[in-house]
């Protein structure tokens, strides 16, 4: 069987554990909980008739508590950077952290714009997030808590992966 | 032995492993059977090697990191930092591993960090929590204080007072806009529910506005003076009203200013932090902690000022303020501001003893405690470590290098205050006395400080009625072309003439224009009575140009072009009878705004000349690119020109340089017949002086151009 490590990046309390939660066992829980360290989940998919073991490694959230650590990057095969519409600051850091991770790999990366369940922020500004569009190979909206796209988001970076 | 190692392994929730070969990741186990760890790794209950495998990614990750240290012939060791795994029964468990290097043994312990796991994330999570809501507090009030400052700067029918009550019920939080006797003209609905007094009767129910002033006049030592001075601020405030009121105020207040320096409003943003406050209580280290810098925090501050007091023993109190920090913050963003703030407490706290103590106590502004200090010259030692800390230079993340310079406060107890409040008062009044400065400078508080902050307020109030009064005039002092010895300009020089002490030299009143930017009234008056003079002179058939001087305020400010461009029109003056003179100094400071500024005159027809060239450090290569026309070398280098040498020198290299560059030279302050023959024998094109005239009202220029020319 296949297997792929890929990485779950972005600034603290973005929903990346929400995310993972939801794509690995369908449950999604309001209580925010911060994450410490690194937290590995496994999941069999299956692309094109093959199945595919993805080793989801949910990073503890960059921020001055905890800066960015490319270490975790090594043998990744694609990344998947998290940000939040009700906090503009987080799209512009969530492209930092990819400026950072692009420094040490090279692989596919997909931006996910999370909690597309609430309102985006008075100042959410989606020229900017336009802008951004090109850093990434796809942009998805997504929700941890309806489960809107986070399939997708997954299911899209194995593609890319197996076509890289 | 191996009983009793096991048994202290297994207290500290540890398995030590020994690595029986390197490259094929295979281990054998030299201590710890606990149960987490069977379940972490079954063959262990066998004790044969092992394989640690793909089953446990991260563990197999970290051994990439290990084998550099096992690899080593030196004793070292490396940590993994936390994972949490889980095991095959569900178990959750929180881990960190050591690879270590230990008398050519190589070893991999590995440690169930649960304990230390819950501890941090409870730390963390509150931290991070407390992070979100302040970043979001702080974005939000940004972008409200923006938006309403420029409503009420240029209030319009478009924007009414429905618009203000329309934007500031979007909010979110409390909005209140006060006019200058703190009346509320308008407030949210925010502000209704924030202030909500239920068990109040109508004769008891106090007004948001009424209630926030109290407490700041009850918490905050710098109220008067920031009232006073009509100065931003932002703190905490704890409001309590029996029975059952206990409330947590994020507090910001923004003055609104018209152009006679008057506060027209104040616009008050309240933001309910209760929650924060009790997430922060939960946490002992967060609750007297900065958050940003981890210094210790304004309430900590207090704390330990009180404590302080309580003891008895001299000490001085210092309060640092960051010059123009706001200037920073818009020019390299809030994150390179926070990194400063986080970079300069960090230098600060090294510069001072370990008894000594140390706080953020504002947005810009740390305070220290001098715990063993008790005479002024010690201080003055200590404060000298502690520039010489800050004056050396930051970068950002990008690595630009830059300097920062900050204005101290400094204070004894008890010589001058007492008791904490009253010293936190006088400190921040001796740091607000000396900024303005770009220069790093230290206060001591004195009666002085006190009587000159009191006689700054007074000119101040006595400029107001000035600009109103129009009790300005300028005067005009001729510039003589030593080809022709012909009056070819003048500089129009700024009198004031005070109804009851009579003229006021510009010397004791520019400074507080400057100070509390009602320079930029003055200066367009200014400008519009020379365009009036220069247009007059013409009409007389005199082609003078009259020199306006510009401050460096006024170079700042983003209407000076249109508003030169403005008079120029409605006095119908030809552009070429005008020169702007600018100092030198804002010549480095502030070049890219300055080159824009006189690139846009110039090509409008006036020409530029550069005033007390030779006191700044403007470069050669600045001035080559600068578009100006004239140099005025100061008076302090013509004084002793006929007698010193280096004086000699100094005009002399002067006038050469900048020939080369095609700029004309003015000598100002020529006052004797040597001094004037020195710099026509140097190809000085023109001077400038009493040997011809002190500066003079219109008339009395006019006569005088008539003799002279």
């Amino acid at each position: 069987m296949i297997q792929k490590k890929i990485c779950l990046l972005g600034s603290s309390n973005v929903g990346k554990t929400s995310l993972v939660k939801q794509f690995v066992e369908g449950i999604f829980n309001e209580k925010y909980l911060t994450t410490i360290g690194v937290k590995i989940d496994k999941k069999v998919v299956v692309f094109e008739n093959e199945q595919v073991k993805l080793m989801v490694w949910d990073i503890e959230g960059s921020d001055r508590y905890n800066p960015f650590q490319e270490k975790y990057l090594r043998g990744c095969s694609g990344y998947i950077v998290v940000s939040d519409r009700t906090r503009s600051s987080s799209l512009s850091e969530a492209v930092e952290i990819h400026m950072l991770a692009r420094k040490v790999i090279d692989c596919p990366v997909i931006l996910a714009v999370n909690k597309y369940d609430l309102p985006a922020t008075w100042n959410w500004n989606d020229d900017g997030l336009q802008d951004h569009h090109n850093l990434f190979d796809e942009v998805f909206d997504t929700s941890a808590k309806s489960g809107e796209n986070v399939e997708n988001i997954f299911l899209k970076l194995v593609e890319l992966m197996l076509k890289d | 032995m191996t009983t009793l190692l096991n048994n202290i392994i297994n207290s500290f929730e540890q398995v030590v492993l020994e690595v029986v070969d390197t490259k094929e990741d295979i281990f054998r186990l030299v201590a710890g059977d606990c149960n987490w760890c069977k379940g972490l790794f079954p063959f262990t209950i066998s004790h044969e090697s092992f394989l640690i495998c793909e089953d446990s990614p991260f563990l197999k990750d970290f051994l990439i990191d290990a084998k550099l240290i096992w690899s080593d012939t030196h004793n070292a060791r490396i940590k993994s930092g936390f994972w949490t795994e889980v095991t095959d029964d569900g178990v959750e468990l929180h881990l960190e591993a050591i690879a270590i290097k230990q008398n050519q043994q190589n070893l991999l312990v590995v440690s169930n960090q649960s304990e230390e796991f819950r501890l941090r994330q409870n730390t963390l999570q509150s931290a991070r929590e407390l992070v979100l809501f302040n970043d979001q507090l702080l974005e939000r009030n940004e972008y409200f204080q923006v938006r309403l400052l420029t409503i009420l700067k240029n209030p319009t029918e478009k924007n009414s007072v429905s618009t203000l009550v329309e934007i500031i019920e979007k909010a979110g939080f409390a909005v209140l806009i006060v006019d200058s006797d703190l009346i509320t003209t308008v407030s949210n609905s925010a502000a209704e529910t924030l202030f909500d007094q239920i068990s109040s009767s109508v004769e008891e129910f106090e007004k948001p506005i009424d209630i926030i002033i109290k407490l700041l006049k009850d918490q905050l030592p710098e109220y008067e003076r920031i009232m006073s001075t009509k100065s931003s601020w932002e703190g905490e405030l704890c409001w309590m009203s029996p029975p059952a009121t206990l409330k947590w105020l994020k507090v910001s207040l923004y003055p609104v200013k018209n152009e006679f320096n008057e506060v027209t409003n104040w616009i008050v943003f309240a933001n309910d932090i209760s929650n924060i406050k009790y997430l922060v209580q939960r946490n002992e280290q967060l609750a007297f902690q900065d958050m940003l810098t981890e210094l210790p925090n304004r309430l900590s501050f207090w704390q330990a000022l009180e404590k302080q007091v309580m003891l008895g023993k001299p000490f001085y109190l210092l309060y640092i303020d960051i010059n123009n920090f706001r200037r920073h913050n818009e020019f390299f963003g809030h994150d390179e501001g926070d990194k400063l703030l986080i970079e300069l407490g960090n230098r600060i706290k090294n510069s001072i003893k370990e008894t000594d103590i140390i706080g953020r106590v504002g947005g810009d502004e740390f305070a220290v405690i001098l715990t063993q200090i008790d005479n002024q010259e010690d201080c003055e030692k200590a404060v000298e470590y502690i520039l010489n800390s800050t004056q050396m230079p930051f970068s950002t993340c990008q690595s630009a290098s830059f300097n920062v310079s900050v204005s101290i406060g400094a204070a004894n107890f008890p010589l001058n205050a007492n008791n904490a409040e009253e010293l936190m008062k006088f400190v921040d009044l001796s740091t607000y006395n000396g900024k303005g400065n770009i220069k790093n400078s230290l206060q001591f508080y004195s009666q002085r400080i006190k009587d000159e902050s009191h006689h700054l307020i007074t000119i101040e109030h006595d400029l107001k009625s000035a600009i109103k009064n129009e009790e300005f005039d300028l005067f005009l002092q001729p510039i003589v072309n030593l080809k022709d010895n012909k009056v070819m300009k003048a500089e129009a020089l700024l009198r004031w003439c005070h109804p009851e002490k009579g003229m006021i030299s510009p010397a004791e009143f520019i400074p507080v224009a400057e100070k509390s930017e009602l320079i930029i009234t003055i200066g367009k008056w200014v400008i519009a009575r020379s365009c009036y003079l220069a247009q007059q002179l013409s009409k007389m058939g005199h082609e003078i140009k009259i020199t306006m001087n510009l401050s460096p305020v006024q170079v700042l400010d983003e209407n000076l072009y249109s508003y030169l461009y403005k008079c120029i029109k409605d006095y119908d003056v030809v552009p070429s009878l005008l020169e702007l003179e600018v100092t030198e100094g804002i010549l480095v400071d502030d070049y890219t705004k300055v080159e824009n500024l006189l690139n846009k005159v110039r090509s409008l027809g006036l020409s530029v000349s550069v005033d007390d060239f030779g006191t700044g450090y403007s470069s050669l290569s600045h001035l080559k690119k600068l578009p100006l026309d004239f140099l005025k070398i100061d008076r302090a280098f013509v004084k002793d020109i006929a007698n010193d040498d280096n004086d000699k020198a100094i005009v002399k290299a002067v006038i050469a340089m900048a020939h080369n560059l095609n700029l004309g030279v003015i000598a100002e302050g020529v006052e004797t017949q040597d001094q004037l023959d020195f710099l026509t024998e140097h190809y000085c094109d023109s001077v400038q002086g009493y040997l011809f005239s002190k500066p003079v009202n219109f008339d009395a220029f006019v006569a005088l151009l008539k003799e002279l020319n």
